[in-house]
């Protein structure tokens, strides 16, 4: 069994007066995807910006109980947010390019982190984050202009060359495949399992064939609160939650 | 169980089932049939089960078929993925139960031409005994019955120790009057066929217990000892 990468334990979070995380607790091991899934407003994304502290940028949220990284809180005053976002990377459901060009969306990071001694090791690290994202061969031509130009599925895949490409030791995604082509959705799986040798990886998606393709963990959140965690296999072949049951067979709950 | 939100994928969950339903009545049907061949020893049953399990063969094509289709197309999971896998194989099984049958019938041909033995009134009790099981397990399948299929995986046994017993009685038999060797190892043969119906119905009861439960079912049955020769010649 891999190590535990992330705690979290008995996470609550509230949008004002809606109560949208109930009680959540859960370890996110390291050299694993974990997938996240359920009905759509159960608290998955919400969850996952937990886990990078995203959720501090929403001025209605509020977040409680704990959770760590490597051992540490990630509330912790010491912990800062941009760093820790390094950290735990995070590729968004809905594309969001920087509007800039394709070439220094990926580079921001890196720049800004100073991992590039000069541009020659920029411009590597660059192509190898697009040629992993399995976007490099449609932009090469096109570096410099604007990612906004770029066709959904094309700035899905720009994100996640943006996020990769300063090699967080965490990768969050939420729903990273769902603008894209079938061809460009296994490239992302196959991206994923290659990054899995190095990295903790946590996915969340609609497609319960994608989680059982690229997961070892699955975590069933239903109304806010986890209501199954454990092997994938066994949440795909035989849950133990009837709700579980219903929602991944395509039934009424 | 509640339905599916795309009722065309309850439809065909549906047709699967039904059609094993199928499968399951018509084998017990040809069990029957072929038993009565045996007692009766009239050779237009047997043909009858010959001709029938034609029928057997096709419903096995038409299960394998719509459950490829469901497989490509609708991507079951948990126990609806148990239901497909498990009729896979029941089909199959059914399908070999009808061929075992098919043969007692065949043999009982054999035995039409021959002298009356006391034995084959035990071949057909053993027979009627399998057919119970076979019965049993089938209604343990459409009610998902896993304290039936339980039951009949154990009882199993008790077929196990119908056929050893018979075959050292046939044995015995056919030492002390050596002009009823021929028949005698028809009904040996048709002994053996229904021990095998008594495993494929163990097979079944296995399948019933996992679409249910999700887990194997254990492997400590009783088993009878396997038959030897110690005792009879020695
Ligand atoms: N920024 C926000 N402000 C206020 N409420 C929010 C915010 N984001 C989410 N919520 C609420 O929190 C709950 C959980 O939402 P969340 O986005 O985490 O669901 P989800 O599981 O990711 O759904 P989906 O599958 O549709 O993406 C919902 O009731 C939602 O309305
Ligand atoms: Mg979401």
């Amino acid at each position: 069994m891999s190590p535990v990468k992330m705690t979290a334990r008995g996470v609550n979070v509230y949008y004002g007066d809606n109560h949208a995380l109930r009680d959540v607790s859960v370890d996110i091991l390291d050299k694993t995807v974990t997938a996240f899934i359920g009905p759509s407003g159960c608290g998955k994304s919400t969850f996952l910006r937990c886990l990078n502290r995203m959720n501090d940028t929403i001025p209605t949220a509020r977040v409680e109980g704990s959770i760590t990284l490597d051992g540490q809180d990630i509330h912790d005053p010491a912990v800062d947010p941009v760093q820790l976002r390094a950290r735990v990377g995070m590729v968004f459901q809905k594309p969001n390019p920087f509007p800039k060009s394709i070439y220094d969306n990926v580079a921001y990071g890196p720049r800004i982190h100073g991992l590039a001694r000069d541009r020659a090791e920029l411009d590597a690290i660059v192509e190898r984050a697009l040629t992993r994202a399995a976007l490099w061969n449609e932009v090469k031509d096109r570096l410099s202009s604007p990612g906004t130009g770029l066709s959904g599925g094309q700035q899905q895949r720009l994100c996640i060359a943006r996020a990769i490409a300063t090699s967080p030791e965490v990768l969050l995604m939420d729903e990273p495949c769902s603008a894209l082509d079938p061809i460009a959705t296994a490239q992302i799986e196959e991206l994923i399992d290659e990054l899995r040798q190095t990295y903790s990886l946590v996915i969340v998606t609609h497609s319960m064939q994608q989680a059982a393709r690229v997961s070892q963990k699955t975590a069933f959140f239903h109304m806010g609160q986890l209501v199954e965690q454990g092997d994938t296999t066994k949440i795909f072949t035989n849950p133990s939650d009837r709700r579980t049951q219903d929602y991944i067979t395509g039934r009424f709950g | 169980m509640s339905p599916h939100i795309v009722s065309a994928f309850d439809e065909d969950l549906r047709a699967i089932t039904a059609r094993i339903a199928e499968m399951g009545g018509l084998a017990e049907e040809l069990l029957t049939t072929a038993l009565e061949a045996v007692e009766t020893r009239d050779s237009d049953m047997a043909e009858q089960v010959i001709l029938r399990d034609k029928r057997l063969d096709r419903l096995e094509h038409e299960v394998d078929d719509l459950c490829v289709r469901v497989i490509a197309l609708r991507q079951p999971m948990a126990q609806d993925l148990r239901l497909v896998v498990a009729a896979l194989k029941m089909s199959t099984v059914l399908e070999r139960i009808g061929d075992l049958s098919k043969n007692i019938a065949k043999r009982s041909k054999a035995l039409a031409q021959a002298q009356r033995i006391n034995l084959s009134g035990s071949v057909v009790r053993m027979g009627q005994q399998t057919l119970r099981l076979l019965n049993e397990v089938l209604d343990a399948f459409s009610s998902r019955d896993v304290a039936l299929a339980v039951s009949v995986w154990r009882r199993d046994i008790e077929i196990d120790e119908f056929y050893n017993s018979l075959f050292r009685e046939l044995v015995t038999y056919m030492m002390e009057e050596p002009r009823i060797i021929g028949l005698g190892s028809q009904l040996l043969f048709i002994a053996k066929n229904l021990e095998r119906i008594g495993d494929h119905t163990t097979h079944i009861a296995e399948l019933v217990y996992w679409i249910v439960e999700g887990e194997p079912l254990g492997d400590d049955r009783p088993k009878g000892a396997p038959v030897s020769m110690d005792g009879i010649l020695g």
